[in-house]
């Protein structure tokens, strides 16, 4: 095991930014004292539960709830019927070709198992089940399609017929000279991929509690819900109340990874908090939750690489296809994510890029840690060990070789990105020392020749940070959304003590300390003193679209709005203090929790001293001045453009960068999978504090190595989900993660406040790759080459009879 | 159809009427407002809903509140010295960041607090298995490991200076948590 990571790196001096703090949150939750959505409790409370369609594709043709609605101690049940005339339809965040009239619940047509087709509301959550059994749903079969590359196919069954086929979104790109490229090349390299669906499954589901107000006519919902500001607008919308008459608030939230944004469950809560005149709550079982909350998008991508005899990379041709399942709400996110982002690490100069959003019969694709990225980096990181074989080059010289060089950035890549800064040569350096790359190679050659499988392999990545809305322009050809940031409001209270509240939700990232951290800093306060809201609350948190739980964006969006705020109270504070002390403004400091004349610290005030004159002593204020001692920031990132008229997308704006290292054995006989030694070095920048990242290192790269090999949504050819609970649904446990050395390195973003880069999604991108070229290595004499997501044992011993087979 | 039940919870003595078909988790939580108990699965795979009867970790949700009639059980409300603070297991969570959105680390505490009263001094590998039956989404466990190794190091050296009371609570460990992470001196053993 190795060590806890030392408390005592340097700080700067006098901050409390770059100290690995313990976090101020945690004796709550180990007391088990949190409330999260489940433990909110109101008099006359119903809970809800909901009928799921037991087909992947199907027409209703009826749907009986008489005998449900008779049962002792049900007040309210909701069919799609209902829901069509008590709501308005979601609008989809992005245009699509066709209005599909999409509800809370089904309304004509079922196209996944799982989708809620009706819900009841009852005095306890076994009522609300018992009434279910009680529900008769007359369906009619229809041919389900769940492999996207069928569902491409001419005469595929089409989910939404009005579409006339089921690709939602179609586009090819060409950014550089590709054709040229390819032509002058010494060697193409082409290979087809797949990856599964996973997902990252919070151990808290997704939950809401909604209660109406008849008097004011404001309905409040209670929700673990991550993205606030998108979903205020889309329920209110479908409510037919004003934004200002919807209250939403987050409690603590128990995990969250992009899953948990789901408004139809807020809007199904409201209309039958509505019917029956109680408040409801609804939180999802684990089965509903595996089943239909949302699924990392599976896919399929082929990429080609024009390569020069001396390893360079000249271009990359890629044609992808993302499975978004019944996903109207939010498609082609996998899609923009790659494309932003598919040069990875390297100065590859060229691109194109073919991509597909198809429809299938299987749970909505949506945001689960990395989107698309784990993906990217796979594709990308295994072209690379193929281009390496084929050239009868080192894999890390030509990695290194490729590699974006430190002196140019910025960088902008050929698909539009701009790299803030980071040495990748310096991160693929101290990755290979901290795991002994050679030393673990040398082991390999002699467990090779014992006859085991072991093998060794390096992956890098970039690791991007923050969503840029403009993306969806490319997709959209329409300006409705665009840009990234985040609402903060900083507030000095009559006491003295400074309270902070974000549009963000946390979930686990410990802002309850990393906020004071920084506010501290700004104000010149001990960070005991500054206090985070938990949670979300809309009527008193200031907050906009882009607010919420997502792509990385703490650090840079967040961070940005916090110290804007900060700043602004500061300034405040300087000109309070320098009226009631009589000096000018430049002569104070503030330090310690008091303004003081500088070298003459006698003269001072301390922060509660200024506070109770801005809000009690009015007219001691300086003339013109307002009262009170509270800012709001809305802060937009300055990187956050829209696509350019040669269609080069920011998709996102900050860029951490690593290396993984990975030695594992493959037992041949089961295709079960060690991992010997696991190595991260990352650069993101200013660290806010270390013991924090570190934290999110270890578990964004357990998302991955689960994704890896133990984790899949499975589906069988009539669209069933095989795979609804944690017994065949495998998680990683205690018992089979690795230790996880990491290191760090830390080059601060020129774009981000106070050079912090996100560090949230991480590990969750290259472990993947990694995993996959350690296992090829090892099973390399066997002539197994890995390029098929997840690595299961089953898997695995398959591939290994198939090249048994294929070597006879 | 109820039927009564009496059993100690948390030291107390508590009385309810309930559903045959009620699982304790269920009972705990919605009867009692012990809300510390969470339900990540409810098929006894997460074990988020870890308690302890007669001192042994089971899953609330796999158990009827009916069969814990005349059961002793611990919650993660009862776990810290009724006098305030912490447990030294709950303590080494905090100075070892082991926990990130909070929500398994109740059932995380629990097994690992019975895990050291029985064996005060486990291997990383027993403890790794001892932990395999509660899942974390957050912390890719390897600071939860780091924890019950920490939280066996201070038992121990509390059991050093008060012979015989092995799992006797130490006070509460110095530190805010408003300050420099403290981390233990050098010399704590963390191999």
């Amino acid at each position: 095991m190795t060590d806890p990571r030392p408390a005592t790196r340097e700080p700067r001096t006098g901050k409390w930014v770059g100290r690995a703090m313990r976090r101020r949150e945690d004796p709550r939750f180990l007391a088990g004292a949190a409330r999260y959505i489940d433990d909110l409790k109101l008099s006359g409370a119903l809970h809800a539960a909901v009928l799921r369609s037991p087909h992947a594709h199907a027409r209703i043709l009826s749907v009986d709830v008489s005998a449900a609605a008779a049962l002792p101690g049900v007040h309210a049940v909701l069919t799609g019927d209902d829901a069509r005339r008590l709501s308005s339809p979601m609008k989809p965040i992005i245009p699509i070709p066709i209005d599909p009239q999409n509800y809370c619940l089904a309304t004509d047509t079922v196209r996944y198992m799982g989708e809620p087709v009706a819900a009841v509301a009852a005095v306890t959550r076994a009522v609300a089940e018992d009434a279910l059994d009680r529900i008769a749903v007359a369906y009619e079969p229809l041919e389900p399609v769940v492999d996207p590359e069928e569902a491409l196919r001419p005469g595929a069954p089409l989910l939404y017929p009005e579409l006339g086929h089921n690709v939602v979104w179609h586009d090819a790109f060409t950014y550089g000279d590709v054709e040229g490229a390819f032509a002058g090349a010494d060697l193409v390299v082409s290979e087809r991929f797949t990856i599964h669906r996973y997902s990252s499954t919070p151990l808290e589901t997704f939950g809401v509690m909604a209660q109406e107000d008849r008097g004011t006519g404001v309905m409040t919902i209670w929700s673990n819900d991550g993205r606030p500001g998108l979903t205020s607008g889309t329920v209110a919308a479908a409510l037919g109340i004003s934004q200002g008459s919807l209250h939403l608030i987050a409690p603590e939230v128990g995990g969250g990874f992009g899953n948990k944004r789901r408004a139809a469950y807020l809007i199904l809560a409201a209309l039958l908090a509505r019917r029956a005149g109680h408040p409801v709550k609804f939180v999802e079982d684990r089965r509903e939750h595996l089943m239909a909350l949302m699924h990392a998008a599976n896919g399929v991508m082929t990429a080609e690489a024009a390569v020069r005899r001396d390893g360079t990379v000249l271009a990359l041709r890629v044609r992808d296809v993302v499975d978004e399942g019944n996903n109207l709400v939010n498609p082609t996110l996998h899609s923009l994510l790659k494309l932003g982002n598919i040069v990875n690490a390297y100065g590859i100069r060229a691109v194109a890029f073919e991509g597909f959003c198809v429809l299938t019969t299987k749970c909505p694709s949506g945001a689960n840690r990395g989107i698309g990225k784990p993906f990217m980096c796979f594709a990308i990181e295994r072209v690379m060990d193929r281009v390496a074989e084929r050239l009868g080059m080192d894999r890390i010289a030509l990695r290194r070789h490729n590699l974006i060089p430190a002196g140019a950035f910025p960088y902008e890549t050929p698909t539009g990105a701009l790299y803030d800064s980071g040495d990748f040569g310096k991160t693929l350096d101290l990755a290979l020392a901290r795991a002994g790359y050679d030393d673990l190679c040398a082991r390999r050659d002699a467990a090779r020749g014992e006859g085991r499988c072991v093998g060794v392999a390096l992956a890098m990545a970039v690791e991007p940070g923050t969503s840029n809305l403009s993306s969806y322009i490319l997709t959209t050809g329409r300006k409705i959304t665009s840009g990234a940031g985040e609402a903060a409001m900083v507030r000095v209270e009559p006491d003295g003590r400074v309270r902070v509240a974000t549009g963000n939700v946390g979930s686990g990232q410990s802002y309850e300390t990393v906020i004071p951290q920084v506010v501290a800093d700004e104000l010149g306060v001990p960070p005991e003193t500054v206090s985070a809201a938990p949670g979300f609350d809309s009527f008193s948190h200031p907050w906009m679209f882009a607010s919420g739980n997502y792509s990385n964006k703490f650090s840079g969006m967040d961070i940005g709005a916090i110290v804007g705020a900060a700043r602004k109270v500061r300034a405040k504070v300087l000109t309070i203090a320098a009226h009631l002390l009589e000096v000018p403004e430049e002569m104070l400091e503030l330090a310690g929790g008091a303004v003081a004349v500088r070298g003459d610290p006698r003269r001072s005030l301390t922060l509660a001293q200024v506070a109770d004159v801005a809000y009690k002593n009015l007219v001691a204020l300086p003339g013109g001045s307002e009262p009170g001692l509270e800012a709001r920031h809305y802060y937009l990132s300055p990187m956050a453009t829209n696509p350019d008229a040669q269609r080069r997308i920011r998709a996102q704006l900050i860029f951490t960068n690593s290396a993984h290292v990975a030695m594992v054995e493959v037992d041949p006989e089961t295709g079960g999978v060690t991992i010997q030694k696991y190595v991260v070095v990352h650069d993101c920048g200013t660290e806010i504090n270390p013991l924090v990242v570190e934290g999110l290192v270890h578990g964004s790269t357990v998302h991955g190595i689960g994704g890896a090999l133990l984790e899949e949504f499975v589906y069988d050819g009539r669209g069933q989900l095989l795979t609804t609970s944690f017994m065949d649904y495998l998680k990683p446990s205690a018992a089979d993660m690795p230790d996880i050395e990491v290191d760090h390195l830390e080059t601060p973003s020129p774009f981000t406040v106070l050079g912090a880069k996100g560090v949230g999604e991480g590990g969750s991108i290259p472990a993947l790759a990694c995993l996959a070229g350690a296992i090829e290595d090892a099973l390399g004499p066997l002539g197994v080459r890995v390029n098929d997501l997840p690595l299961t044992p089953r898997r695995i011993w398959e591939m290994i009879q198939a090249a048994r087979l294929a070597s006879r | 159809m109820r039927r009564a039940i009496r059993l100690t919870v948390n030291g107390r003595a508590v009385t309810g009427e309930v559903e045959p078909r009620r699982n304790l988790a269920d009972f705990l939580r919605e009867d009692l407002d012990l809300t510390g108990t969470h339900v990540g699965c409810e098929h006894g795979v997460c074990g988020a809903c870890t308690v302890l009867l007669a001192g042994e970790p089971v899953r609330a949700c796999l158990l009827l509140a009916v069969q814990a009639d005349g059961a002793q059980v611990t919650t993660i409300e009862g776990l810290a010295p009724p006098e305030g603070g912490l447990h030294p297991v709950q303590e080494a969570f905090w100075d070892r960041h082991a926990l990130q959105c909070g929500f398994c680390t109740p059932g995380m505490v629990l097994t690992a607090a019975a895990l050291l009263r029985r064996n005060p001094r486990p291997t990383e590998a027993e403890i790794r298995v001892e932990l395999s039956g509660n899942l974390c989404m957050c912390t890719g466990y390897i600071n939860i490991i780091r924890a019950v190794r920490l939280a066996a190091e201070r038992l121990a050296a509390a059991a050093q200076q008060v012979p015989g009371s092995q799992f006797a609570v130490p006070g509460p460990v110095s530190g805010t948590g408003h300050g420099p992470a403290r981390i233990p001196e050098s010399g704590s053993s963390h191999d």
